[in-house]
């Protein structure tokens, strides 16, 4: 999917926001860690060569989410791990589960294009709109 | 999470701006700027958020900007905000993710005309020895006993370790030492994260910079931080890594939920300032968290000035006393400190966030070690990369007016967005190099987002401080060759 369609991004003087939109919340929240992706590595693996499985517990909605894409940030810079597809297997109100493949990051093969500090909680927000739901997130450069 | 507050300020005097109290705000907001830069603060949305934090629980006195304020997440960036310890509260995003982001500038014997022709190799060299750029591992390698250790004891780990000298340390903040670290609050993420980061630079703003000493404005002071006219200088900006992240994260989370369940009795106008009553447990447990990365980032400038040292030393292939690299100082510029202040005519102590800004301890004061006793704390302000970074000294003014704080750099001015836009069909590369100044980097993107252009001026940033008398100018260094990640 080409990155226009996945997101838009929002000035922020020192960071980078994006406005990320699906048409339920399992893609809502697919589409957020596809842009999160996206604009942290330039070239990444097509193919994963493991599995690994995501359960999380939030407060709301916002909150699984900053912790959601947090854990994508975690996998790379703890475990250099870059993560290649995405099964949203439930999410709910306060809880989300998920089946991630990763590869390992190799600086000849991957590409990094920006490094993301931290998923702000800075003005989040997770919305219903009349035809799907809407995120907007802020990261911490 | 509705702003439902004024942001209209008034000037005060030439340096001095104040957001009256209007809506939820307990305190009035004091920005310490200038006509010029005043001018940019009402496009953007940081004097919301001074607001903000002016209406966070047992604030003292006032919610403060320093001139290079810009917006960040939760306070803004060129932030400072006082707690009383009984009523207050302690705010991971008051610190930000990266604790203890900070400073370090070593003096050097060298010659800026023996330099500058070699100038490009050793910028070369140098970016081949230090570990920059996202998903760099360091020189060491640590195990999980070895980390709590540096989370314990800071600069001194790295001394111990062989980084550097002893005598570094009464020239670090703190001693590089924050006390009340301990280990057993961390989770296993955070504990995972650093134990690969030590003696990495990281990315983003983040750079080493090889300078020249371009000018004195106080040649007292300046003999005394051993800073001569035309001398090589060498400034490391770096922080804690994916340790700190990761610390801020946990906490910024567990005070989520605590919120989520009514812990604290008033409206958060924005999640990011999520925190906790000072009296609490979990703010206890923050704070020696917060601690422990503020020694990991302490050990991390300790180790890349001994990198930085040793790579000089063998590209000039010159002795230690030629090259006679000391350690000038190394700051802090995103911390929470218990300080004492006087308040009302009464010494109080009080929980400081400082979120970019840096302390500035005037002469005489009990905390600055022995050498800086006269001359007052030296305060290091970097700028970017194509113009100048400066040294300024402590002034009695920071402990009237800012909690002995002044500001930490030059700000942004365009987001990244904006600047790479502007960059377009430019070499930046080239125009650097046109003034002088030799640039390696790593990410793509790393040079259009860190380009002059997407900072203020930091001369009037500096300028405002030193008006204000917040720190007085002592120096001013000019870059010759840089590392970004």
């Amino acid at each position: 999917m080409d990155r226009k369609a996945l997101y838009t991004t929002f000035d922020h003087t020192a960071d980078l926001g994006i406005i990320v939109t699906g048409t339920d919340l399992k893609d809502l929240f697919e589409k957020a860690a596809q842009s999160i992706i996206d604009i942290m590595f330039r070239k990444r693996p097509l193919n994963g060569i493991e599995s690994i499985k995501v359960s999380l517990d939030g407060e709301d909605l916002a909150d699984l989410m900053v912790r959601w894409l947090g854990e994508i940030l975690y996998l790379f810079d703890a475990e250099q791990k870059i993560v290649s597809g995405i099964r949203i297997v439930k999410v709910k109100r306060t809880h989300l589960e998920a089946i991630l493949d990763v590869a390992v990051f190799h600086p000849d093969h991957h590409e990094i294009a920006t490094e993301i500090k931290a998923v702000t909680y800075h003005q989040i927000q997770v919305t219903q709109k009349p035809d799907g739901w809407s995120t907007r997130v802020i990261f911490d450069l | 999470m509705t702003n439902i507050v004024n942001t209209k300020i008034k000037k005060l005097d030439e340096y001095r701006w104040l957001l009256p109290k209007t809506g939820p705000m307990r305190v009035p907001g004091l920005i310490f700027s200038n006509e010029g830069l005043i001018k940019n603060l009402q496009k953007d949305q940081s004097l919301v958020q001074v607001a903000n934090v002016a209406s966070l629980p047992g604030i003292v006195g006032y919610s403060l900007a320093m001139p290079d304020i810009h917006w960040g997440y939760g306070f803004p960036i060129g932030g400072v905000a006082a707690f009383d310890l009984d009523e207050g509260i302690v705010s991971p995003g008051g610190v930000g993710y990266d604790i203890n982001c900070g400073c370090r500038l070593m003096t050097t014997r060298l010659r800026a005309d023996e330099i500058r022709p070699r100038i490009k190799d050793l910028v070369a060299t140098l970016f081949r020895s230090i570990p920059s750029g996202v998903g760099t591992t360091g020189p060491v390698h640590l195990s999980k006993s070895e980390e709590a250790r540096v989370a314990v004891q800071g600069a001194a780990w790295a001394v111990k370790a062989g980084f550097g000298h002893m005598e570094d340390l009464q020239r670090t903040e703190d001693g590089g030492c924050m006390e009340g670290a301990d280990p057993s609050v961390l989770s296993s993420r955070a504990i995972q994260r650093g134990q690969k980061q030590l003696g990495t630079l990281g990315s983003g703003n983040h750079f080493l910079e090889i300078q020249v000493v371009d000018q004195i404005y106080d040649r007292e002071k300046a003999r005394a931080f051993n800073l001569t006219e035309g001398r090589i200088t060498v400034f490391i900006h770096s922080g804690s890594r994916g340790f700190g992240h990761q610390i801020c994260d946990d906490f910024l989370k567990e005070m989520h939920r605590d919120y989520a369940k009514g812990a604290l009795s008033f409206p958060l106008p924005d999640r990011q300032l999520a925190c906790a009553p000072l009296r609490s447990d979990l703010a206890k447990r923050y704070l020696a968290g917060m601690a422990c990365a503020a020694n990991y980032a302490w050990a991390n400038r300790q180790v890349l000035m001994h990198l930085t040292r040793e790579t000089l030393l063998s590209a000039l292939e010159i002795t230690p006393s030629e090259l006679g690299m000391e350690l000038l100082y190394d700051v802090c510029h995103n911390i929470a400190k218990k300080e004492r202040h006087l308040v009302d005519g009464q010494k109080q102590l009080l929980c400081v966030h400082r979120k970019g800004a840096t302390r500035a301890l005037p002469p005489m004061h009990p905390l600055l070690p022995e050498i800086y006793r006269r001359t007052g704390q030296p305060v290091l302000i970097p700028g970017d990369m194509g113009r100048y970074s400066y040294v300024l000294s402590g002034s009695e003014g920071a402990m009237r007016e800012s909690f002995g704080s002044s500001c930490h750099g030059a700000g942004r001015i365009l987001s990244r967005t904006q600047a790479i836009k502007k960059a377009k069909g430019r070499a930046i590369y080239r125009e650097l190099e046109d003034r002088g100044i030799f640039v390696q980097y790593r990410g793509r993107q790393t040079l259009k987002e860190e380009m002059p252009d997407a900072y203020k001026d930091v001369s009037l940033v500096v300028e405002s401080v030193h008006g204000a008398d917040l720190a007085r100018k002592v120096a001013r260094l000019r870059p010759l060759g840089v590392i970004k990640g």
